[in-house]
């Protein structure tokens, strides 16, 4: 709902997502903000924003298929994957520009991802979400034994370059994942506010009254599952040209749920959530891995491994309590904040 | 109060909406509908009634695509849709509501009846993705549509609350509009007033009218009430234990013994 005294007066104001000149200037200064960010920290900060830059882009379609469209998707990283292995072997393979490259390996990822959609057609809930783990080991197997992607000694790729001019640089690099991102994350609001979206929430609310209202419920999973690993394989394709080193185990069953996790987090069924929840994800995992060493040195004992499992438990720990305590998440929390807000003193 | 009543004779040339001719459905060894046929013309009100278990809604599922029949065939506005998808079908112009509540309750009441312009609605993914433009010109001319739907429906102070926080009459009446945005060449109602104290079946019946005024489309309406059912239809189909037992004006059903013998049992048992 609007503030107080702010009416929309066109049907293009009422569906607007920015709706007063105060976000308009929020929106600005975040942006603002996101461009001069390179020059006011250092490059640690910088390649953890860039990684969380290229991961909201993964977080976003799994978004899109799971939070808008229900279809529970437990493969995102082998998605991602895709998308990373076949840039990595257009660009070190052919030399094929990034520009090219990017797109390519989201497009591999889409058709590798609407297979999967095609399975989930037929089944729903916790069984689909087992298919989707078989997309992990099915991307697994068949990296490591395909002719074209070094096995299982990885795909090494040559930085991105623009009109001779070498993307290399922590800044460049951050430019350009800011760049791409922002025109996804744009897209995808695009995207779930329009026919796609609605047709997506129908088929997640209740699939027989979609049908019956003139969407095809098949190609429209089918959709959903192609969107999300497009978006996965873009996500992909950007940490190709990041680390210029793409390997199997960068994206495991591991990395999927740490996905869910943000979606989860962030709340289910909206854009901004799922931004939010890799912001939230991608600090605690960074927290992690900054203070578990420091505490490791402190009490000598306890050993290195301690690090990495006391992230995972601590990740179940969230998942679970999210689950229990938020269920739709941190954006659904935050919109019942703000309507309480703007109806004050009124309870409705 | 209505708009036209449908002339009898033989002569009309008007196409009926809809024809279903010697439907057969069996789940095993249940007959759920035995050898029914039933016609709607061109902006006719019919009622379809009959006891528990009589085969109404197996009929509804089967006009709507959602079961197939395994004998006989339905026609609609002349063309075979028997064994076709539910989606097909309601992009070919039929529109059916639900027994009960299937809104989509996380939708606004406005996402839910745009759910219903889907398929006048043709902006691809791409087009979605670049939003401004043509999938925007395209969201603002279903917009009004949907609210000329809304103003109908006299739902405008709800138009943003999510369905799911509405009470059961307003779901109904949102169900109806999502219903009316397909633009239907006939609306199948599948028991619209159960569960509905007096004041919201008042209220329905007359959005029914309303509606039949405004399209001038064919309604079935699947319906329990009998009060309502003998106020509102033009003709009414009886189903008993999947056979199709009489047809005919209200005032000709309630004094039909097949009819009586059906609801009320023989007499001098």
């Amino acid at each position: 709902m609007d503030p107080a005294g702010v009416f929309a007066t066109s049907f293009e104001a009422d569906a607007a997502l920015i709706r007063t000149r105060k976000q308009w200037l929020a929106l600005a200064l975040f942006a603002l903000l996101l461009i001069a960010l390179p020059w006011l920290i250092g490059p640690r900060l910088l390649a953890i924003l860039t990684v969380m830059l290229i991961s909201a882009v993964v977080a976003v379609g799994l978004q899109i298929n799971t939070g808008y469209a229900g279809q529970i998707n437990l493969g995102q990283a082998a998605f991602m994957g895709v998308g990373a292995y076949v840039a990595g072997a257009l660009a070190a393979g052919w030399a094929l520009p990034f520009w090219l490259t990017i797109p390519l390996g989201g497009l591999a990822a889409a058709a590798f991802g609407f297979a999967f959609g095609l399975s989930a057609v037929r089944i729903k809930g916790f069984y689909l979400a087992l298919t989707t783990i078989a997309a992990q080991s099915l991307f697994h197997f068949s990296i490591l034994n395909l002719p074209w992607f070094g096995g299982s000694n990885g795909v090494t790729l040559a930085p991105a370059s623009l009109f001779g001019f070498e993307l290399s640089s922590d800044r460049s690099l951050y430019y350009l994942c800011l760049t791409l991102t922002t025109v996804m994350v744009c897209g995808a609001f695009g995207i779930v506010r329009g026919r796609h979206g609605r047709a997506f929430i129908a088929v997640r609310d209740d699939d027989v009254a979609a049908g019956m209202m003139g969407i095809n419920v098949v190609r429209t999973k089918a959709t959903a599952f192609l969107i999300g690993a497009f978006y996965a394989g873009i996500g992909g394709a950007m940490w190709a040209y990041f680390v210029r080193f793409v390997a199997v185990d960068q994206f495991t069953l591991f990395h999927s749920i740490w996905f869910i996790a943000m979606v989860i987090v962030g709340g289910m069924g909206s854009i901004t959530g799922a931004l939010i929840g890799v912001f939230i994800i991608k600090a605690m995992q960074e927290t992690f891995v900054t203070l578990g060493p420091s505490l490791v040195s402190y009490i000598p004992s306890l050993g290195g491994d301690i690090v990495y499992s006391v992230m995972n438990v601590f990740l179940g720990g969230v998942i679970a309590a999210f689950l229990i305590f938020e269920p739709r998440g941190l954006m659904h929390r935050w919109n019942i904040m703000k309507q309480s807000y703007r109806m004050w003193p009124f309870p409705y | 109060m209505t708009t036209a009543i449908p002339t009898q004779s033989k002569a009309d040339a008007v196409l009926p909406a809809l024809v279903a001719e010697g439907l057969h459905l069996s789940f095993g060894g249940i007959v759920a509908l035995n050898n029914v046929t039933i016609e709607i013309r061109q902006n006719e009100l019919v009622a379809i009634i009959g006891p528990n278990g009589a085969g109404k809604t197996s009929l509804m599922n089967c006009l709507g695509g959602f079961y197939r029949p395994q004998r006989g065939r339905i026609l609609f506005c002349g063309e075979d849709m028997t064994g076709r998808r539910e989606d097909a079908i309601a992009r070919a112009g039929l529109a059916r509501t639900f027994q009960g509540t299937h809104a989509f309750p996380s939708l606004s009441v406005i996402e839910n009846i745009m759910v219903g312009r889907h398929i006048h609605m043709h902006s691809s993914i791409l087009q979605s993705f670049l939003h401004v433009g043509w999938a925007e010109r395209e969201e603002t001319r279903h917009r009004e549509v949907a609210e000329e739907i809304i103003e109908l429906l006299e739902i405008e102070s709800i138009r943003h609350r999510p369905v799911g926080t509405l009470g059961y009459g307003l779901r109904k009446r949102v169900d109806l509009g999502r219903a009316l945005a397909q633009e239907p060449k006939l609306l199948l109602m599948d028991e619209p007033m159960a569960g509905m104290n007096t004041e919201e079946k008042e209220d329905l019946a007359r959005f029914i009218l309303d509606v039949r005024e405004a399209r001038g489309i064919p309604i079935v309406l699947v319906e329990h009430d009998m009060g309502v059912v003998m106020d509102l239809a033009d003709r009414i189909y009886v189903l008993d234990f999947g056979k199709q037992i009489a047809d005919g004006s209200p005032s000709a059903i309630q004094r039909n013994p097949a009819v009586l013998k059906a609801y009320l049992g023989e007499r001098g048992i």
